[in-house]
């Protein structure tokens, strides 16, 4: 019995190659497949078949997995690879013991929603603009390093945390990503992250929103007033800052229309541009 | 370099970049920049090339950022007809962008058309599922998806391409002073747009002094962006120290 028992986990041993090549398949088709129905489930069931054909040999029971994985999941691709981590060593558990599916169910989606926000604040919204950004005066200059070493430098950092938190997520299991995300350790990172963040939008928006405006008003003694010279007397930079500041306003108030807003920026240019206003 | 090759090889750039394959790889082919190094291969104007992809990359910089996946711009197509007719035209950067912003907005609806029909593959996936056919799944993931892109996104490229300088040229000549004035506008509002939605994403209204501080960081004191990065890092640093104290950084798990 016991004898038995030790060949079958070794059969479905799933080894460290194995979750690595679930990493590959997720981090390739992430977006690729990505639909509005379901966003990246079909992407996130291919990504577990290495594992799933290694831990269940019966049909019915992998037709089962590849279905269960198959359901709705959505979150941003570097930080999920965690979440693909313990649903490798929760599918592992459950081919074991045949126990508590469901449960797999629940720890993804419970975990799709916090990563995503901090996957996005981190992974998007500061560490591509910003090496982007640190760049771009080599691209201004004509040199190609301006594009390439952006290539290479977000997929390299980015698969290097992929690759980190799918073999812990594995390693920890679900209670342990659980107190990690409560913990103070993680929530010190978000922090930093969020400070450079906004540190750094403020200082593309500074160099990179161009809005002036030409108007002169004369005066009834002949007179003229720059209004742009005015506004420099002030704040420097006001007019750039105004329209960030509004935008975001807008999106805080009234959620996220984007194409409402492109559409906003492209009439009131034109209405601008007409009366030459600015 | 013949029209027709140039025209074809963007057409195959924008649909293989827009495939996504790779999800932080292909974030980056989508980029202006990195467009720029493509055409600036092809057609042997390195210069130029570089040059219009960084000035459009500005457009663009604060577009990266896209909660969803929801696209409020398409770099990518902007770049993929702009930087190789700015680069035969020989136009000035400032045109090419003109010319490159209404692609971009044309763009969105191209990649709402594309999340849409991928709903067909999830549903060919439920089948295959079913039947526990791995294969199958695989190719609903990647195959089909890539043959689909490839019918909604290369005829448009190329054929703008293929019609080329000349179309665009007169096109630019019969504008009127306003609107072209009015796309410059449009190029110089629509980073904010992007760096609204990032500071969104961030979503800590508590923290906003940091975005203040570090626009007229710029402002006033001449920041590069370099710099900012640097001192930015090292104030958020340090106030980690202060606010969560050592513990918190060196007994890491």
């Amino acid at each position: 019995m016991r004898n038995e028992d030790t060949v079958m986990e070794r059969s479905s041993a799933i080894t460290k190659s194995d979750i690595t090549k679930s990493m590959w398949i997720y981090w390739l088709g992430a977006e690729l497949s990505n639909s509005y129905e379901r966003l990246q489930s079909l992407i996130f069931c291919a990504s577990m078949i290495p594992i799933l054909k290694k831990l269940y040999k019966d049909k019915e029971k992998l037709s089962e997995a590849l279905k269960r994985h198959l359901i709705f999941f959505n979150t941003e691709g570097t930080l999920g690879a965690a979440i693909q981590g313990i649903a490798i060593a929760m599918e592992e558990e459950n081919a074991r013991k045949d126990s508590g599916s469901s449960a797999i169910t629940s720890i993804k989606t419970g975990l799709m929603g916090p990563l995503a926000g901090m996957g996005d604040a981190i992974i998007w919204a500061a560490l591509m603009p910003i090496i982007i950004a640190v760049f771009i005066p080599l691209a201004k200059q004509g040199s190609p390093l301006g594009g390439l070493l952006p290539l290479i430098l977000y997929p390299a950092i980015t698969l290097g945390i992929s690759y980190m938190l799918i073999h812990n997520g594995y390693q920890l299991g679900k209670i342990s990503i659980l107190n990690m995300l409560k913990g103070n350790r993680m929530k010190s990172i978000i922090f930093t992250a969020n400070v450079i963040g906004l540190f750094m939008m403020g200082a593309l928006s500074a160099s990179y929103v161009k809005l002036t405006t030409p108007m002169v008003v004369v005066m009834a003694e002949g007179s003229k007033i720059v209004v742009q010279d005015i506004l420099n007397m002030i704040v420097p930079g006001l007019l750039p800052l105004v329209a960030v500041y509004g935008i975001y306003w807008y999106l805080t108030k009234r959620g996220p229309y984007y194409s409402r807003i492109l559409a906003a920026v492209v009439v009131f240019s034109l209405v601008a541009s007409i009366l030459g206003i600015l | 370099m013949d029209i027709l090759i140039l025209a074809i090889l963007m057409g195959l750039y924008y649909w293989f970049a827009r495939l996504r394959l790779g999800y932080t790889f292909s974030s980056m082919l989508l980029q202006p920049v990195v467009i720029g190094v493509f055409v600036g291969i092809i057609s042997g104007n390195m210069i130029l090339s570089m040059q219009i992809g960084a000035g459009l990359q500005l457009v663009y910089l604060g577009v990266t950022s896209t909660p969803g996946g929801n696209v409020p711009s398409d770099p990518a197509l902007a770049g993929c007809i702009a930087i190789p007719l700015g680069v035969l035209a020989n136009m000035s950067p400032e045109v090419a962008i003109a010319l490159a912003i209404p692609f971009g907005v044309l763009g969105v609806f191209v990649d709402q058309l594309r999340r849409t029909l991928n709903a067909i593959f999830v549903h060919m996936a439920d089948r295959y599922a079913e039947k526990a056919d791995t294969g199958g799944i695989m190719r609903a993931a990647f195959v089909y998806p890539a043959i689909l892109g490839f019918i909604i996104r290369f005829p448009v490229v190329f054929a703008i391409n293929y019609l080329g300088e000349s179309v665009v040229q007169q096109l630019l000549a019969t504008l009127p002073q306003w609107l072209l004035h009015s796309f410059e506008l449009m190029g110089g509002i629509l980073p904010a747009l992007g760096f609204a939605i990032t500071i969104k994403v961030i979503g800590k209204n508590s923290l906003m002094p940091f975005f203040i501080m570090g626009y007229f960081a710029v402002v006033y004191l001449k920041f590069d962006v370099m710099a900012a990065a640097i001192f930015g890092t090292c104030i958020a640093l340090l106030l980690k120290l202060i606010m969560f104290g050592k513990e918190a950084t060196s007994n890491a798990k």
